[in-house]
This record gives structure tokens, C-alpha cells and sequence, in this order.
């Protein structure tokens, strides 16, 4: 697995077992709990068989869900308000559809979902995923709260060997939670300040807070595990450092919101015009973005949840 | 982690969606009845008010469609005979989880400077928007006791923004804001919550009227507030109470 460099001082390639190299003693590496739920379910209703991929819950039955006609062909579907679903041994209803995205719609159960999910539901994917891989590929070496619709991917490729060789070298480790929702939503608009984004449930405990506060405190630089791990540290910012907060966050972090929380960032490769895309900018602008990105192009990176990684330093 | 409620917003165990009862004044339309049709595709008993009795009906009508139980007591909730019919019809039910104070007066079209406010305009925006929420609460405590339930006041950021213009409205508002913080801590020990909600700017009568003749098509729909409410759906409503939130701001936090 590779590793693209990108620094004040330009683009290195390396591979991802050198991680340590790039930080240093005091470096806070904070990585996002959330593990993978196997969130996309099989929906019997009036236009026959279908995909229903869960996005976020909000209350007991009560989520924000996207209907698609398979994994390879993505709605709007032609859904009314109250239509019903057969999920299993439930009933969904659908109660309209999410303001600005109509791809996705709030939808009720008349019985909780997990018990279905965790029988027939499969982890969600989409037509670039050759084979539906078991939801323990979903999952990394952090993830510990089930909450999220697709994987918080960043942390997939830290082995235990070498978050070992990071703490020997004085990095530390610390985690938040965010239940990232489904990713499909790009390029929708044609520009980033018009997307339509949609809230996730996060916490950042006072424990998380206080070592963050303190490694910057010290000069050390805290680099995110993924851009979900930069939305919820974001949404817990206050101009006195951060501060232990949780609940859902619409936070939408783009160049014209600067990231304040932040020094850097380990994510993966990511679709142009993307929200994820949008946050890179936000952390070292727009052309640096872009020349690392011609640069993972020219030498063959992979992209997607299973592809290469990117190491973003801002110092 | 500390908790994990809020990443597990059922934790508490809550009565079957079907069974729930929710009292929305100024319901016929605009933010009122966006939240009502949103809690009646979920089979929420609803009990809906407002003072004109054909768009009312119309509305509860249409809801009815929808799958929900509707009563319609039309009336004006600064009214006492009125807001004891609103109460009974509560009562009829048989318990109440939701309250939601929305019916608002903004007071005259366009809005006067504060020391241009008629008088009796201004004791009419006092009475629908403080001291009609406060009776409501009141009559309907011992539902919303034995439910557990939550009311919300629907406030305004004229609460706090001092905007001229806005100040017979703006301090009802506020004065609300401090009213709904009041009692959610003299509710404390009762299990019921008390929070205040700033829907935003957003494409109403009432946002039209504050700006009349002026295009306000940029305000979104009412329903950009839905995902609130639905957040708000699964809170516990003693761990939210004393809150204000923004339906359209970007944090909904659960105090820790």
C-alpha cells in the first residue's frame, strides 16, 4: 500500500508501513471509533425489489435512508410520502424526502432495524466494488461504536504493527466518534458551497478534548484519521481550544470555513468535487490539492475506500 | 467514552410511534403544519389548533390522509374558553409527549420602529407569544407530567439581535426564551422538558409579512427544519431541557 506525502515543502512518495517517518514524537494522531454497520437492506415495495442503504438513525425506527434502484444504479426513485417497504420483518414508511437531497428520505420502522440488520444486511457498496467483502474489511483497528453507514476508511490501513511502531516513536493516539452517513452524494452541483450536506451524529469526550489542547499547547502538530475525524473535531472548535461536545453536527468544513482544529490530516483518495475534497482544501488550499492529486495520478495511486493513502501536512 | 446516549438516542425506552400525542398551535400552515404532516406520516396523534377554522380544517383534513388521528380545535390561544378546548382535546387523548408553542404574533405590517408600536398591538404580540405558551403549559401539565413529555417554544434570533423594527416581537420573544428556561428548571424533578427553538429565516406568511412586498425567495421551505425535528424525536427530553437550539445551525448538542 502506497503513501502520498504532501508537505509545505511539496509531494513525496513512500509506502504506508513508513507512516512513522513523516511525524514525530509529541505528533497526537486522533482516529474516529465508529465501526461499520452492515447498513445496506433488500426493500420489497411497489417498485419491486430494491436497495435500501441506511444512512444515519435518528431515533428508535426513525432514519434517514437512501433508496437505489441496486448498488450500481442510484435513485431518486419514484417513491410518494407514505409509501411503504417490506425490510425484513418490518415495515418502513417513507416520510419525505431529506430538504435539498432527494436521493434520500426520512423513513419510520414500525420495529428497530438492527436486530434486521444485523441478520440480512450486507455493508454498503457501489458498482466499483467488484464483491461484497464480509463487514470485518469494513472495520479498522479503532472502530468500537456501530454507527456508521460506510467506513470510516482512513484507519484501514493501520496494522497493530504499526500504530506499535508509531507509539515508539513518541506519537500518541487518541479517539473521537462520528457515524459517517452514505457517501454517494457527490457532484450534485458544481460548486462546493452548494452542496447539500446532511448531519452526523459525533462526540468528542473531554479526554479527546484535553489531549488535543495540550499537544498543540506543546507545539506538536494533531493530525486527523480521516476527514469525518476533522468534522467532528471542527464542530467542538471554540476560540479557547477545544471542548467536549456531542450531539448531531451539519458542520461543513470548505475553504470558505478554514480548519482550525487540525495540523494535518491521513486520509484516502477522493472523487473531485467531493466534500472530502472540499476539506483538503480547507487545509492547505486548492492548488496544493490539486498538484498532489496530479502527482497521485501520474504514479498510479488507487482511489476509493480501498485504494492508496494521503498524508496531508500543513507544518 | 463518557456516554454513549447520544450515539444511541433510544437508550430509554419510549411508547410505539402510533401512541404518541402531539399538541402544534398555529398548525394550518407554514412551519406548524410542515412539523404536524412530518409527525402524522409517523402515525402521531395530533392535536392541532389555529384561529381560522377552513384552513385549519383543510389541514387536519389532509393529515388525516396521512395516516394520522387529528383533532382540530380551532381558536385563539390567548383566548381562556379556547385554550380549555385545546386542553380537553389533550386530555381526550389520553397523554401528551409534545407541545409545541408555535403559534406567533409578529404585530403590525410592516413592522414600526419599537416607539411607534401601538399599544394594544404590542400587548397582543405579549399575550400570544409569552403569556399564551405559559397557560398552555399549564393547562395541559399534568398530561405532559404523566408523559414525560416536551415543550418546545418556537423563538426567533430577533430574541437577540435588537434589529430595528423587530423589538415588539424580538422581545417576546426573549422574554420567551427566559420563560422556557424557567420553567425547565422549575420542571426539573417533573420529567417534563422545556426547550426553545429557532426555526431561521424561512419562507412563511409570517416572514412575508415582516417584509412585505419584498421577494424572500432565497428563505428555504419549512422543511429544511425537519431534520431537527427528527433529532430532536429521539432526545431524551429531561437531557435536552433548558436548551436553545437552531434548527438550522450547525451543532445540535446534548448537554453532558
Amino acid at each position: 500500500m502506497r503513501l502520498l506525502v504532501t508537505t509545505p515543502a511539496g509531494n513525496r512518495h513512500a509506502t504506508f508501513v513508513e507512516l512513522p517517518r513523516f511525524l514525530s514524537a509529541g505528533d497526537l494522531l486522533v482516529a474516529n471509533e465508529s465501526a461499520t454497520l452492515a447498513a445496506s437492506l433488500e426493500a420489497h415495495g411497489p417498485a419491486g425489489t430494491y436497495t435500501l442503504d441506511l444512512s444515519t438513525r435518528y431515533a428508535d425506527g426513525l432514519w434517514v435512508a437512501e433508496p437505489r434502484w441496486d448498488p450500481a444504479h442510484p435513485g431518486p426513485m419514484p417513491i410518494q410520502p407514505g409509501e411503504e417497504a417490506r425490510v425484513g420483518d418490518a415495515t418502513v414508511r417513507y416520510l419525505a424526502p431529506y430538504p435539498g437531497i432527494p436521493r434520500l428520505w426520512f423513513i419510520r420502522s414500525d420495529r428497530p432495524l438492527e436486530p434486521i440488520l444485523a441478520e440480512a444486511g450486507v455493508p454498503i457498496h457501489y458498482g466499483y466494488v467488484q464483491k461484497i467483502w464480509p463487514l470485518d474489511a469494513y472495520q479498522s483497528l479503532f472502530s468500537r461504536v456501530p454507527g456508521s453507514a460506510e467506513m470510516p476508511s482512513a484507519a484501514r490501513p493501520i496494522t497493530p504493527r504499526i500504530q506499535e511502531a508509531l507509539e515508539a516513536a513518541g506519537v500518541r493516539f487518541t479517539s473521537v466518534v462520528l457515524h459517517s452517513g452514505v457517501s454517494s452524494l457527490e457532484i450534485e452541483t458544481d460548486s462546493v458551497e452548494q452542496q447539500a450536506v446532511y448531519p452526523e451524529p459525533f462526540q468528542v469526550s473531554r479526554s479527546a478534548a484535553e489531549m488535543v489542547n495540550r499537544t498543540r499547547e506543546e507545539g506538536h502538530r494533531v493530525v486527523a484519521i480521516g476527514t469525518t475525524v476533522v468534522r467532528a473535531l471542527e464542530s467542538a472548535w471554540t476560540p479557547d481550544g477545544l471542548r467536549p461536545r456531542q450531539g448531531f453536527t451539519r458542520l461543513f468544513v470548505h475553504p470558505g470555513n478554514p480548519v482550525r482544529s487540525v495540523d494535518g490530516l491521513l486520509t484516502g483518495f477522493h472523487d473531485p468535487v467531493t466534500s472530502h475534497l472540499a476539506m483538503l482544501a480547507a487545509l492547505i488550499g486548492l492548488p496544493r490539492v490539486m498538484a498532489a492529486y496530479r502527482e497521485a495520478i501520474a504514479n498510479g495511486y488507487r482511489w476509493h475506500e480501498f485504494g492508496d493513502s494521503h498524508l496531508i501536512l500543513r507544518k | 467514552m463518557e456516554s454513549s446516549s447520544v450515539l444511541d438516542p433510544a437508550a430509554s425506552p419510549k411508547r410505539a410511534p402510533t401512541e404518541r400525542v402531539a399538541l402544534i398551535t398555529g398548525a394550518s400552515r407554514g412551519l406548524g403544519y410542515t412539523l404536524a404532516e412530518f409527525l402524522a406520516r409517523q402515525q402521531w396523534t395530533l392535536i392541532l389548533t389555529a384561529r381560522h377554522e377552513k384552513p385549519l380544517g383543510a389541514a387536519a383534513e389532509r393529515l388525516r390522509a396521512a395516516g394520522a388521528m387529528v383533532t382540530a380545535v380551532p381558536g385563539d390561544v390567548v383566548r381562556p374558553r379556547d385554550r380549555r378546548a385545546i386542553a380537553a382535546a389533550a386530555r381526550r387523548a389520553g397523554r401528551l409527549d409534545l407541545l409545541v408553542n408555535n403559534a406567533s404574533e409578529l404585530g403590525p405590517s410592516p413592522l414600526p420602529p419599537l416607539l411607534e408600536h401601538p399599544l394594544p398591538a404590542l400587548r397582543r404580540v405579549f399575550e400570544v407569544n409569552v403569556l399564551a405558551p405559559i397557560a398552555l403549559v399549564r393547562a395541559c401539565l399534568r398530561l405532559l407530567r404523566s408523559s414525560r413529555g416536551l415543550v418546545v417554544n418556537v423563538t426567533s434570533d430577533a430574541a437577540r439581535g435588537g434589529y430595528p423594527g423587530w423589538g415588539g416581537y424580538g422581545s417576546s420573544k426573549a422574554a420567551l426564551e427566559l420563560v422556557s428556561k424557567t420553567l425547565a428548571n422549575e420542571l426539573r424533578d417533573s420529567g417534563v422538558g422545556v426547550v426553545a427553538v429557532d426555526p431561521g429565516d424561512l419562507r412563511t406568511q409570517m416572514h412575508q409579512d415582516a417584509f412585505p412586498g419584498q421577494d424572500i425567495s432565497d428563505r428555504p421551505l419549512p422543511d429544511v427544519t425537519l431534520p431537527f425535528w427528527a433529532w430532536l424525536e429521539g432526545q431524551d427530553p429531561s437531557r435536552v431541557s433548558g436548551q436553545r437550539f437552531e434548527a438550522q445551525g450547525t451543532v445540535w448538542e446534548v448537554p453532558a
